[in-house]
């Protein structure tokens, strides 16, 4: 019991970092001697070899398309040249004129508020399910059942959104289940999917019922690092159910769950996509429009490409501030956020 | 921020007068502009091919009064073995793009039709099949990253929604011109059967850009009905506004899943008589164009559809997503009655369901005017689609991608034609009284692949498989004809400004708020005024001008 105990205390200590103060580093690491190039070109060239191809992928589908973006910056017509090439060299520069543009179109602002009305939304009321479903998870004894349910709810993250929206149609729309149901016992029914007002409910509970189950993935893996000595310490000691969940698990689970969590804030823009312009009609551009929406009727549809990547740009910058903020904040609080500070 | 909008609108105006009928650009602003063109058709008879119709001695059954085609109840008995030899010399495969709606037919690895028309051929085509309800997204990627297929088809209603068109056909597609203006056609005979005025929409840049595949009917819209369903409650086929909506309290039953309609929005927006010329203008009496937000028709339309969703008389799938398979719903369950949809639908429906529900009987409601006077019909005169060869491909290898067309656009009466029809003997068609019947084989291969890269002199029929339809449809069409809009712009081909065409789709979802009930009826001049500065007052300055320059 001695053993545990003291396991117990250096556990959290690694997985409590106290206040801001930088942790202290391992003495030497920072001032390691380098080997020469050669030296290391010959030691790791194997590992070198095998990294190539994932380098090229990401060199020729991700880092070149972003020289695409001049076309924020120009009138860009896609016509003019002889090539595609020639298109960008050719279009002509305006500058910060499609961002003008941006800046003063209400729909813009409209869109941009919309997605970070649901994002806010969700952040409150999605974010937390998952890991409130994998503590329960973990807590089943008995692993057939658990990966029973694990199953059970991962599946539905694999189908697409016309399936998870013609489901929902089926069950809760107006030909659909609940409503039938509904006017079999004499009431009328209520309308579900096509209010303006519910709009956010629904996309949430839409979300929370194709996504929650792979939510927890990363939730029960860390879960799963948590030393079961602390638990067995903690309940030798006297602690509850819910002091151990509140001192032990939820700190264990707290560097992934801030991980996630700059992550998400970084993907603030982006809410989905199919799942909007599958119900737009349903409830209208005015509860419907979020930015990628915004992008794609005002840009794709319309071929107006400089507008569309200006939009997409902006959304880009926002992105990274919030990310970047939300990893200064991490700091702060002494948790390790995205990267490790230097 | 409205009048910081409001000045910039009139910078890009004063641009778009400036560059009158000119380049698209104006060079010196610092903000995009794209101020739409026009062009008259009727000054570049010189482009346009000598039409000469093919004899192939058979006879319609039923006469169409212009612009509706002729047709045919019975199929020929002897058929005419038009092209002798192959079209294609190179053997090198052919590219090319055509939309579907419903299921992907199967490449042609797999599909004995493409392989035996393919074989006919010599060059084999190796077809891309898009979904036709998002081709125009696709066209619009393909078009922008300057990648398309030999054979590229367009359909016509797409083009108004790919910006910069005229722009496109230029850069990327070859100029036809020099291969078939007047005489020169006749090297390739059926395509010198096309009737005239659908050569002249392929016109762009002054130059002949595309062939067409000439419209068969002259109408866009038409409400159909379960005729079948009405018989069994008692019901008539309505004739009156009143009467229709009557009939759809009656159909509509949520408890046994019935409802009366689809969006039937052009439908009633027909009854009213909005202008549709140009998809919605018309001219005031004093001259001046007027588009169709700004007419009291259209606010009537408004109100009799937004009640028509208010009182439930909506299938509610269709309201709640757009993943709802409206032609299921209506042929195959029965809970919608009234179906709005293209004339093209009628055939092909029937023929598919007939089999499951023998006593499927779908007929399209006759036209009616809701505010008195003689109804009106929109008109759609445009080809069906065009087919465009790639540019760069080499004069000879464009020969042959034409008689590969050619061969293609074989007419009714041809042997070609029934192997691109009805595809082969035993296999995908069996001989019945009135001609060739389809197998099953013959639905899951046959997908209107070689038609979308071809045209023809268009006819109605014969379909031995729902032997009434063509009856039933030149009644309807000629009875329809009469009432058919005139469009002033007629023959000029427009280019709409990139600020109207950028707000046409954001207008119509304000005017869907309006219908389903999200804001008042009497938000309509609001969102009147905001399309005029959104472009509405340039495409009205545009229009007004082409018809200046045409002398109309």
């Amino acid at each position: 019991m001695t053993t545990s105990g003291v396991t117990a205390v250096a556990g959290a200590d690694r997985t409590r970092p106290r206040g801001p103060r930088r942790p202290a580093r391992p003495a030497g690491t920072g001032r390691r001697r380098r080997l020469p190039l050669r030296v290391r070109l010959r030691r790791d060239w194997q590992l070198l070899v095998m990294a190539v191809p994932g380098f090229v992928i990401l060199l020729v589908f991700s880092y070149l398309p972003i020289a695409g973006n001049v076309i924020a910056f120009q009138d860009y017509n896609p016509y003019v040249g002889d090539d595609p090439l020639e298109a960008f060299l050719r279009s002509e520069w305006i500058g910060f004129g499609q961002f003008q543009l941006l800046v003063e179109d209400p729909a813009f602002w409209h869109a941009f508020a919309n997605t970070l009305t649901i994002t806010a939304f969700q952040l409150v009321f999605f974010f937390p399910l998952p890991i409130v479903l994998a503590i329960m998870l973990h807590n089943l004894l008995s692993s057939r059942l658990r990966g029973f349910i694990q199953t059970v709810v991962y599946l539905p993250h694999f189908f697409s959104w016309v399936l998870v929206i013609t489901f929902f149609v089926q069950m809760l729309g107006g030909a659909g289940l609940l409503a039938q149901t509904m006017r079999d016992a004499g009431l009328q029914p209520w309308n579900i999917m096509s209010n303006p007002d519910t709009f956010i409910l629904l996309v949430t509970a839409e979300a929370v019922w194709k996504d929650v189950g792979w939510g927890t993935i990363v939730f029960l893996a860390a879960l799963s690092t948590i030393d079961t000595n602390l638990y067995e310490a903690a309940a030798t000691d006297g602690a509850g159910r819910w002091r151990r969940l509140w001192h032990i698990t939820l700190p264990g689970l707290r560097p992934v769950i801030v991980l996630l969590l700059i992550l998400r804030l970084g993907d603030a823009l982006s809410v989905g996509f199919e799942q909007f312009i599958l119900q737009r009609d349903a409830v209208g551009r005015e509860a419907a429009e979020v930015l990628d929406t915004f992008v794609y009727h005002f840009s794709i549809a319309t071929g107006n490409y400089g507008y569309g990547a200006a939009a997409g740009l902006v959304k880009a910058a926002i992105g990274l501030c919030l990310i970047l903020a939300a990893n200064k904040v991490a700091h702060k609080l002494g948790e390790r956020g995205i990267y490790s500070r230097p | 921020m409205t009048t910081s909008r409001r000045s910039l609108l009139g910078l890009i105006g004063m641009g778009a007068a400036a560059v009158a009928g000119g380049p698209l650009l104006a060079g010196c602003s610092e903000k995009p502009t794209g101020s739409g063109s026009a062009e008259n058709l009727d000054s570049f008879a010189g482009v346009l091919p000598t039409r000469r119709e093919l004899s192939l001695g058979i006879t319609p059954d039923i006469r169409g009064s212009t612009p509706v085609p002729d047709g045919y109840t019975t199929y020929p008995g002897t058929l005419v073995d038009a092209i002798t030899g192959k079209p294609g010399t190179s053997g090198q495969v052919v590219t090319a793009m055509t939309p579907v709606w419903g299921p992907a037919p199967p490449g042609y690895q797999q599909s004995a039709y493409l392989q035996a028309v393919n074989a006919e051929l010599g060059t084999p085509i190796n077809f891309t099949i898009q979904d036709g309800n998002t081709y125009a997204d696709k066209l619009n990627a393909m078009l922008g990253a300057r990648d398309v297929p030999e054979l590229l088809c367009v359909p016509g209603w797409e083009v108004g929604k790919i910006p910069r068109f005229a722009e496109a056909v230029k850069a990327l597609f070859e100029d036809l011109t020099d291969h078939l203006k007047g005489d020169v056609v006749n090297t390739y005979p059926m395509l010198a059967g096309f009737p005239t005025a659908a050569w002249r929409h392929s016109i762009w840049n002054e130059r002949l850009a595309a062939v067409p595949n000439p419209s068969e009917g002259p109408f866009p819209w038409a409400l159909f009905t379960r005729k079948d369903l009405l018989d069994e409650r008692g019901l008539a086929i309505p004739k009156t506004l009143d009467e229709l909506l009557t009939a759809a309290r009656q159909v509509t039953d949520p408890a046994r899943k019935v409802w009366a309609f689809d969006d039937v929005f052009a439908m009633i927006q027909i009854y009213h008589k909005v202008p549709g010329a140009k998809l919605g203008w018309r001219l005031k009496s004093d001259g001046t164009p007027e588009f169709k937000y700004e007419t009291p028709e259209y606010r009537q339309a408004l109100e009799v559809m937004a009640r028509i969703y208010q009182d439930g008389l909506v299938h509610p799938d269709i309201v709640a997503s757009k993943g709802a398979d409206a032609n299921l719903l209506f042929a195959r369950a029965g809970s919608v009655v009234f179906k709005q949809a293209g004339v093209g639908f009628w055939q092909g429906v029937q023929a598919e369901h007939q089999k499951v529900n023998p006593r499927l009987d779908i007929q399209p409601v006759p036209v009616f005017s809701a505010i008195g006077g003689d109804p009106l019909m929109w008109v759609a005169t445009e080809p069906i689609s065009y087919t465009f060869v790639r540019k760069g491909v080499g004069k000879e290898r464009v020969e042959e991608l034409l008689r590969i067309i050619n061969w293609c656009s074989a007419p009714l009466g041809t042997q070609e034609a029934q192997l691109r029809d009805y595809g082969l003997a035993g296999k995908h068609h069996t001989r019945g009284p009135n001609g060739p019947v389809k197998t099953d084989l013959a639905f899951k291969e046959i997908a209107n692949q070689y038609f979308f890269v071809s045209g023809r002199n268009p006819t109605i029929g014969p379909f031995p498989d729902t032997p009434r339809y063509v009856p039933d449809l030149l009644a309807f069409s000629n009875e329809t004809v009469k009432y058919l809009e005139k469009d002033p712009w007629d023959g000029l081909k427009l280019e709409m400004p990139d600020r109207f065409k950028a707000f046409a789709v954001p207008a119509e979802e304000k005017f869907t708020d309006l219908l389903r009930g999200r804001r008042p009826l009497s938000d309509a001049d609001a969102i009147v005024r905001e399309w005029k500065s959104n472009g509405g007052e340039e495409a009205r300055a545009l229009l007004a001008r082409a018809l200046d320059e045409a002398g109309r």
